[in-house]
C-alpha cells in the first residue's frame, strides 16, 4: 500500500467514523439516562437521512431539509420515549430493551412505507469538487462530516462539563435517586437525553446521505457498528464513543485496503466480539455497575 | 413543622411502616432510634417522597407533601441527606456542591455566599473543590454530603445514619457542625443507630420496632433509659462500628 493510498484509507475511515461516533454517542446519551441500550439507535440515524432526502424533495433548501429532519427527528424520539419507554419505566430494564427492539421495526417500516424500497441520496452540501491532500483525494463532503462531527461533541463537552443542567444529566447517570434528591427532575433528564439523541442522530444521518445512500433498511447495520463503536471506547463515556467510533471506521477503512472490502462489515462485529471477551468495559471502562 | 398521622409505607407487598404517628416542631432535632431494619430509613424515605406511603398522610408547613414527587418536595427545602451519603462519585466536589443548589437555582442566597457558608462550617472541602468526591475520606465524605444538602438552604433536614462507617473523631467533627446548624435554626430529624451520640445531639427521641414507634421521649430521658441503654447502647454495636472504621 503506497503511503497515497493509506492517507486516502485514513479519510474514508475518519468519514464513516464520524459517522459511527455519533451513533454510539446516541447510545451512550440514552444509556447513561436510562441503562437502556437503544436498539433504534441506527434507524434515528436512517431516519434522519430518509426525512431530510424527502424535504428537499419537496423543494426546502438543503439547510432547510438539514435543520426539518433534526427537528422532526427529536420529536420522533421524545415521542418514542413518551409512548413505548416511560409507560414500561416499571417493567424493568429488558422491557424497555425489547421496547427498543420493537420500535427499531416500526421506523423501518415507516420508512419503507413512506419513501419506498429505493436507497436515496441527497446533494452534496457544498459542491462535489474533489480536493487533494497529499496525493489523496477528499470530497467536500468529508470535510462537513468531519467539521460538524468535531462541533458536535465539543458542544456537548461544554453542555456536560460547565452547564449546571448538563451536570443534573451527569448525575443522574451516576445515581439518579440522589439526583432526585438533589431536586433534579429525573423525567426531563430522560426526555432531554432522547431529544439529544434525536438531534445527534439526525444531524449524523442528513451529513452521511451525500456520501453512502440511505435507504429504509440502512439503520441496522449503522446502529450496529454504533453499538460496536460505544461497546469499544466504554459504553456509557461520551468521549470513549466517539473514540471507539473513529478507531472503528480507521480500522474498517485499512481492513479493506488490506484484506478485502467484502470483509467491510464484518469487521465491526469482530471488534464487537473481541471487545465482549478480551475488554467488556471497553478502552475508556466506565464502570457498568448497578444503579440503586 | 412536620407532622405524620398514621403513615404507612413499604415495598412491593410488604409494609415496614405500620402507622407512624410523630410531629417535629420548629427548630428541633429529633432523633430516632432502632435496630437495623426497625424501618427508619423507610420512614425519612417516605417523608422526602423517594417512598410512596400507602396509608396516613404528611404534613409539612400545613400542606399536605404526600402525593407530591421527591423534586417537589426537595423545592420545599425539605432535604434528605441519604444512607450511605450517595454522592456523585466520579464528579467534582465542587460539582456535587453546585448540584446541591440545583433546587434553588435563580432564587435564594447567591451560590457563592452558600459555598462561603458550607466552607465555613467544613473549611476542608474548599481544599478539595476540584478533587472527585469518590477519592475523598469517609469524613470528608460526610461533610460534602452535608454541605450539599445546606446548598439547597433547607428548613428541615432529614439526615440518614450520618456517623456510618466513621471514625469516632471524624463523628465528632461532623456532629459539632450540626449542632452548630441547629443553633442557627435548621430544624432535624436524625435516624441512627449510634443512638448515644445521636441522643446527645437531640432534644427529643423515638425508639423504633419493627415499623412502630415504642417510646417517645426527651433526648435525656432516653439516654438515662436503663432498657434503652442495655439494647441500643450495646457491645454488639460497638463492634460492629469498629469493623466499618475508616477515616
Amino acid at each position: 500500500m503506497t503511503f497515497e493510498q493509506f492517507l486516502q484509507y485514513i479519510f474514508s475511515g475518519v468519514t464513516s467514523g464520524s459517522v459511527y461516533a455519533l451513533t454510539a454517542m446516541g447510545f451512550t446519551l440514552v444509556f447513561n439516562a436510562t441503562q437502556i441500550i437503544n436498539f433504534s439507535q441506527g434507524q434515528l440515524v436512517m431516519l434522519g437521512g430518509m426525512i431530510a432526502v424527502g424535504l428537499y424533495g419537496a423543494g426546502a433548501p438543503l439547510w432547510g431539509a438539514f435543520l426539518g429532519s433534526v427537528a422532526i427527528v427529536v420529536l420522533v424520539a421524545v415521542g418514542f420515549e413518551r409512548i413505548a419507554i416511560r409507560p414500561l419505566l416499571r417493567k424493568g430494564i429488558l422491557a424497555q430493551v425489547i421496547a427498543t427492539v420493537g420500535a427499531s421495526f416500526v421506523f423501518e417500516t415507516a420508512a419503507m412505507l413512506i419513501w419506498g424500497r429505493d436507497a436515496v441520496t441527497l446533494p452534496a452540501f457544498s459542491g462535489e469538487e474533489p480536493l487533494s491532500v497529499g496525493g489523496a483525494t477528499v470530497v467536500p463532503q468529508t470535510l462537513w462530516v468531519v467539521g460538524l462531527t468535531i462541533v458536535i461533541v465539543v458542544a456537548l463537552q461544554l453542555f456536560y462539563r460547565k452547564s449546571l443542567f448538563g451536570k443534573a444529566v451527569r448525575a443522574c447517570a451516576v445515581d439518579a435517586t440522589s439526583a432526585r434528591l438533589q431536586g433534579i427532575s429525573y423525567s426531563r433528564v430522560v426526555i432531554f437525553s432522547f431529544a439529544l439523541t434525536g438531534a445527534i442522530s439526525a444531524a449524523a444521518g442528513v451529513m452521511i446521505t451525500p456520501i453512502s445512500f440511505m435507504g429504509f433498511h440502512s439503520g441496522s447495520l449503522l446502529g450496529m457498528k454504533g453499538f460496536a463503536a460505544a461497546m469499544l471506547g466504554g459504553l456509557g463515556n461520551p468521549v470513549g464513543a466517539v473514540l471507539g467510533g473513529f478507531i472503528l471506521g480507521i480500522v474498517e477503512a485499512l481492513g479493506v485496503g488490506v484484506v478485502s472490502a467484502g470483509y467491510k462489515d464484518a469487521i465491526a462485529f469482530v471488534i464487537l466480539l473481541l471487545v465482549l471477551f478480551v475488554r467488556p468495559v471497553g478502552l475508556l471502562g466506565a464502570k457498568m455497575g448497578n444503579r440503586g | 413543622m412536620l407532622e405524620l398521622r398514621g403513615v404507612r409505607a413499604g415495598y412491593g407487598r410488604i409494609e415496614v411502616l405500620h402507622g407512624i404517628d410523630l410531629t417535629v416542631g420548629e427548630g428541633e432535632i429529633l432523633t430516632i432510634v432502632g435496630a437495623n431494619g426497625a424501618g427508619k430509613s423507610t420512614l425519612l424515605k417516605a417523608v422526602s417522597g423517594v417512598v410512596r406511603i400507602s396509608g396516613g398522610s404528611i404534613t409539612y408547613d400545613g400542606e399536605r407533601i404526600d402525593p407530591l414527587g421527591v423534586e417537589n418536595i426537595v423545592s420545599r427545602r425539605l432535604i434528605q441527606i441519604p444512607e450511605g451519603r450517595r454522592l456523585f462519585g466520579p464528579m467534582s466536589v465542587e460539582e456535587n456542591l453546585q448540584l446541591g443548589g440545583y433546587s434553588r437555582r435563580g432564587s435564594g442566597s447567591p451560590v457563592a455566599e452558600r459555598l462561603e457558608r458550607v466552607f465555613a462550617l467544613f473549611p476542608r472541602l474548599k481544599e478539595r473543590l476540584s478533587q472527585q468526591a469518590g477519592t475523598l475520606s469517609g469524613g470528608e465524605q460526610q461533610m460534602l454530603a452535608v454541605g450539599r444538602a445546606l446548598m439547597a438552604e433547607p428548613r428541615l433536614l432529614l439526615l440518614d445514619e450520618p456517623s456510618m462507617g466513621l471514625a469516632p473523631i471524624v463523628v465528632q467533627d461532623i456532629f459539632t457542625g450540626l449542632r452548630r446548624l441547629n443553633q442557627e435554626g435548621l430544624t432535624m430529624v436524625l435516624v441512627e443507630q449510634d443512638a448515644r451520640i445521636a441522643l446527645s445531639l437531640a432534644h427529643r427521641g423515638l425508639v423504633m420496632e419493627r415499623g412502630r414507634i415504642v417510646l417517645e421521649d426527651s433526648a435525656q430521658a432516653l439516654l438515662d433509659n436503663p432498657e434503652v441503654r442495655a439494647i441500643y447502647f450495646g457491645r454488639r454495636n460497638a463492634g460492629y462500628r469498629r469493623g466499618m472504621e475508616k477515616t
